[in-house]
């Protein structure tokens, strides 16, 4: 049996250096992040989290923290629903391409069958393409009002 | 025991109009897919095929083509020996607008155990789709250099 684990490649036209800004900024990650600002010391083993006017999405602590190749950390999901869940986890991979940075997101650890990788599973594409188009064409993708949105 | 298959979901700023003459139209696949003309009629039982260069890397025929919105054809790799062998996947286009977007899932779909199709479309397909993206949102061709792929072979 195949562990579940979520992996999204892609490709953009930007720096390894401004990537890791939009990764580990709370003022970028509000822009294409849909409003969730990230915030953390960035050492290892301190915590960090996530949080939308004020309340706390995702929360947990940083596992990898090298600028700007790679940087984990573990996923705990706020919501109480899936308070019972395991804490799963989170890996950023940057490769510098030429002009592109190959960015790869492993999200693994999780439940089987659990809502978190249901819930990730349709949250990481839309959260990476608001990225790219960010980091490409300056502004984030215009918010999905419509079932998108609501995973 | 999940089923062999490869599924990539996109978020892009288009038309569903837009991304189905991208996904068509092989004057514009040769900017994004690394060169790659896409040479069918488009018709329901249509052979189908990917040409580089001049080398037809992969063949099918049209499934389904309900302009804008599906777009499936089934897929045979013709190029390299060992995924030549390998029986025919089935890939379709899922285009749904939300708005100023347009959400794409790609399914490639119908592999065999242990399939190396499976792990090449895997690393292809990711890199086709960010450069389809960069090109409908920028204009610009994303310039990605093929052996970032990883992919045996493809450099």
């Amino acid at each position: 049996m195949s562990k579940p684990e979520f992996i999204y490649t892609t490709y953009i036209e930007t720096t390894p250096e401004k990537l890791w800004l939009a990764l580990t900024d709370g003022d970028f990650t509000e822009r294409y992040w849909f409003g969730h600002r990230v915030a953390s010391a960035w050492e290892i083993g301190s915590p960090y989290k996530f949080s939308k006017q004020d309340e706390t999405t995702i929360a947990g602590k940083v596992l990898a923290f090298e600028p700007p190749k790679r940087l984990s950390y573990t996923w705990d999901n706020q919501k109480t629903d899936l308070k019972h869940e395991r804490s799963s986890r989170v890996t950023f991979d940057l490769e510098p391409r030429g002009k592109v940075v190959k960015l790869t997101v492993t999200h693994d650890n999780l439940d089987e069958g659990g809502k978190t990788f249901r819930d990730i599973s349709g949250g990481w594409p839309m959260v990476l393409a608001s990225l790219k188009s960010l980091l490409e064409t300056g502004q984030p993708l215009p918010p999905m009002s419509s079932p998108a949105a609501q995973g | 025991m999940r089923k062999p298959e490869f599924i990539y979901v996109s978020y892009i700023e288009t038309t569903p109009e837009r991304l189905w003459e991208a996904l068509t139209n092989s004057a514009f696949t040769k900017r994004y897919w690394f060169d790659t003309e896409v040479r069918s009629d488009w018709k329901v039982g249509s052979p189908f095929a990917l040409v580089m260069g001049d080398k037809t890397t992969d063949t099918g025929a049209i499934l389904e083509a309900d302009r804008p919105r599906r777009l499936s054809y089934t897929f045979k790799h013709q190029l390299f020996e060992e995924m030549r062998n390998e029986p025919a996947t089935k890939v379709v286009f899922t285009i749904e607008p939300h708005g100023k977007i347009v959400k794409l899932t790609v399914t490639h779909e119908g592999f065999i155990e242990g399939s190396k199709l499976l792990g090449a479309v895997s690393k292809g397909w990711p890199a086709i789709l960010s450069g389809l993206k960069s090109l409908l949102e920028t204009g610009e061709v994303l310039a990605i250099p093929p052996d970032a792929l990883g992919i045996e072979g493809f450099d």
